[in-house]
């Protein structure tokens, strides 16, 4: 069986094996490039030479930048290009009438199918995965932005996950629609759906968000390592979460609406607040929810399990349907 | 239902179609044919949501035997063959195929042999690599075989079976699943897509297969001509039932033709069942089954084709009502 997915697949096989390869190279050679100017930018900072230039630095080439973000959409390629034909094409040509056929049941045939498929995309996910992820690394240590949905997706081991799923979601889909485009079609548009929803709705409860309040006259507050911000804002004496001050006057975050008299804008420029705003002020408090950096990996594992547990149901409803139905 | 081939339309006024005989082929289905059978069904039916694919259907064909399965379009004949070779599953009735009810496991699958209608094989691939596939997949594979046979049939080894012609796909998929050396055949409609002479080619390789071996055969087509070549034993499909099964010379012999003038035939109704009438402005022609001689003189009998049988079990299943 082992060898009748090989020669199925072996041109995808090589395909995805150039692919990875030529992305190795890329990124390494890059790769070290930005850990050089990052150590040699930190080094500066630490003789005194002015940490101002750290802030500054723009690290790797646009190119590279850009291909590392998009990475962000390799793991649904395994589940189009490999997944969602594997069982569809097989129905769609008539070809299952063959292989089942041969002295080999169908749930062996299934399973060493899927089974070769799922571990191409975990080594898929896994090998990008480590690559963006070394690649990132002074980047994000820059940045602070390891946490923030769009660069959390693309390192440790949620990218496997998505591969995994992704592949799942096309056998499922071609197992059930028989049919290859609309099976990758359905993949695709599964995919984004389910990566959409576990993003913005899911992942920011995974745990109770931390919250940190602070003067508004102050300099704020700004977590020591890559945080995930979920929301900020200014709490008026009320309690009340005041509007972002979007379009209009403000001083210090706070919509001039909020504040006396005092703090319009002949206030704005002086080095000296006039006391009865300086007072009104003192009411309002500035607050920042995030999930801190230690909160890291725990949220990469429950997002890889949450993806993993989708996959493994989609591979059982697959099986259902393959094992149950007629050929 | 299509016509079969350069036959007058059954249907037209001039033929008519006995009503009514249809109960007597109810008792006929179970007395197929003696000897160990390699396949024996008993009320096997499968329906698909509301259509019916398949009612009722009792057969069994001997070891050993060529069976042609005959029937019209949609009369079932490839659902038969998919449920025997345990693709598809039954709603109702039980069967044995070599001897175990068709199941997913090793030893079944080896002694069965199916090749579908439209010829599945990986587009792709080469012969060769469908010999290396069967030689990964089986426990018997007579890999040797088919390079012989498809060698001394000029047709490339090497070559994507896409870029082969319909009748060397047909032949590949042949040589492949003899290779796998099974115990019983299951061919649909293997030769329907094919010329008269890669046609020919084809029942001769199966015909020589067989005789080598010893393995059952059912195949079904619509090709009387073709099956008569080949086959010795016969089952008719219509209606997604079974109208006829059992030796084609035995069967054969049940029947007769006979010519006569256009008269009453109740005393002949009342002896034979009567299958088919055929009346022109001076003559009647009757297809009975019974072969015990006509008392009426007036009536010639004579020995009945397996086309003609055919068509007059066809002619029967298409005719339009059944008095209540």
């Amino acid at each position: 069986m082992t060898w009748l997915v090989w020669r199925q697949h072996r041109a995808q096989f090589y395909v995805g094996a150039a692919l990875l390869a030529a992305l190795a190279v890329l990124i390494v050679i890059t790769g070290v490039q930005v850990a050089d100017q990052y150590h040699a930018a930190q080094a500066a900072c630490a003789a005194g030479h002015g940490c101002r230039q750290l802030g500054g630095l723009f690290l790797g080439s646009h190119v590279v930048g850009f291909l590392v973000i998009s990475t962000l959409g390799a793991p649904v390629l395994v589940g189009l290009f490999l997944g969602a034909p594997l069982l569809a094409a097989e129905y769609e040509t008539g070809t299952t009438q063959f292989a089942w056929m041969q002295s080999v049941t169908r749930k062996r045939w299934l399973a060493v199918k899927v089974g070769w498929m799922l571990l191409a995309a975990a080594v898929w996910g896994g090998v990008i995965s480590v690559l963006v992820t070394w690649w990132s690394g002074p980047d994000n240590a820059q940045q602070l932005d390891a946490f923030k949905p769009g660069r959390f997706d693309l390192m440790g081991t949620v990218p496997v996950a998505y591969a995994l799923f992704a592949m799942a979601l096309g056998i499922a889909a071609g197992a059930l629609l028989r049919r290859v485009l609309p099976a990758i079609a359905v993949t695709l548009a599964g995919f984004i759906a389910a990566r959409a929803v576990i993003t913005l709705l899911l992942r920011p409860h995974y745990m109770s968000a931390v919250t940190v309040f602070y003067k508004v006259t102050g300099a704020g507050y700004t977590p020591p390592a890559s945080y995930w911000q979920v929301a900020q804002g200014v709490i008026g004496p009320n309690g009340q979460i005041l509007p972002q001050p979007n379009g209009v006057d403000y001083l210090d975050g706070i919509p001039l609406a909020y504040l006396p008299g005092s703090c319009a804008a002949p206030a704005r420029g002086a080095a000296t607040l006039p006391a009865s705003c300086s007072q009104a002020l003192a009411h309002f408090r500035g607050f920042l929810t995030y999930q801190p950096a230690s909160r890291y990996w725990a949220f990469q594992g429950i997002e890889t399990g949450i993806f993993l547990a989708l996959a493994a149901a989609l591979i059982a409803a697959t099986a259902f349907v393959v094992l149950r139905r007629d050929a | 239902m299509t016509p079969l081939h350069g036959v007058p339309d059954l249907r037209s006024p001039d033929h008519e179609v006995l009503a009514g005989s249809r109960e007597a082929t109810g008792p006929r289905e179970a007395q197929c044919a003696p000897g160990k059978p390699a396949i024996a069904t008993n009320g096997l039916s499968k329906r698909y949501r509301k259509v019916s694919a398949l009612t009722d259907c009792t057969v069994n064909v001997p070891e050993g035997r060529i069976a042609a399965l005959i029937g019209p379009n949609g009369a079932g004949k490839t659902t038969l063959l998919r449920l025997l070779a345990g693709l598809a599953v039954p709603t109702a009735g039980e069967m044995t195929v070599n001897g175990s009810t068709p199941r997913q496991d090793r030893a079944f699958l080896a002694d069965i042999g199916f090749l579908a209608q439209e010829i599945p094989l990986y587009r792709r691939m080469s012969a060769a690599d469908h010999i290396r596939v069967g030689a990964h997949l089986n426990p018997r594979w007579d890999g040797a075989s088919v390079r012989e046979r498809l060698t001394a049939l000029n047709i490339p080894l090497d070559r994507a079976v896409a870029k082969l012609s319909g009748g060397q796909r047909a032949q590949v998929a042949l040589a492949l699943i003899l290779a796998k050396q099974p115990r019983l055949l299951l061919l649909d409609e293997p030769v329907a897509a094919l010329d008269p002479l890669a046609r020919r080619n084809f029942l001769g390789v199966l015909a020589d297969a067989v005789a080598a071996t010893g393995l059952t055969v059912v195949m079904s087509s619509h090709l009387v001509a073709d099956l008569e070549r080949v086959c010795d034993h016969l089952v008719l499909l219509a209606s997604s039932r079974v109208q006829l099964c059992g030796d084609i010379e035995e069967v054969l012999a049940e029947h007769q033709i006979l010519v006569g003038p256009r008269k009453d035939i109740t005393a002949i109704q009342r002896s034979h069942s009567v299958i088919q009438v055929i009346r022109t402005p001076r003559q009647i022609t009757l297809l009975v089954r019974g072969n015990a001689p006509i008392a009426d003189p007036a009536f010639q009998a004579s020995e009945v084709s397996l086309e003609e049988l055919v068509l007059a079990y066809l002619g029967q299943d298409a005719s339009p009502a059944l008095p209540p």
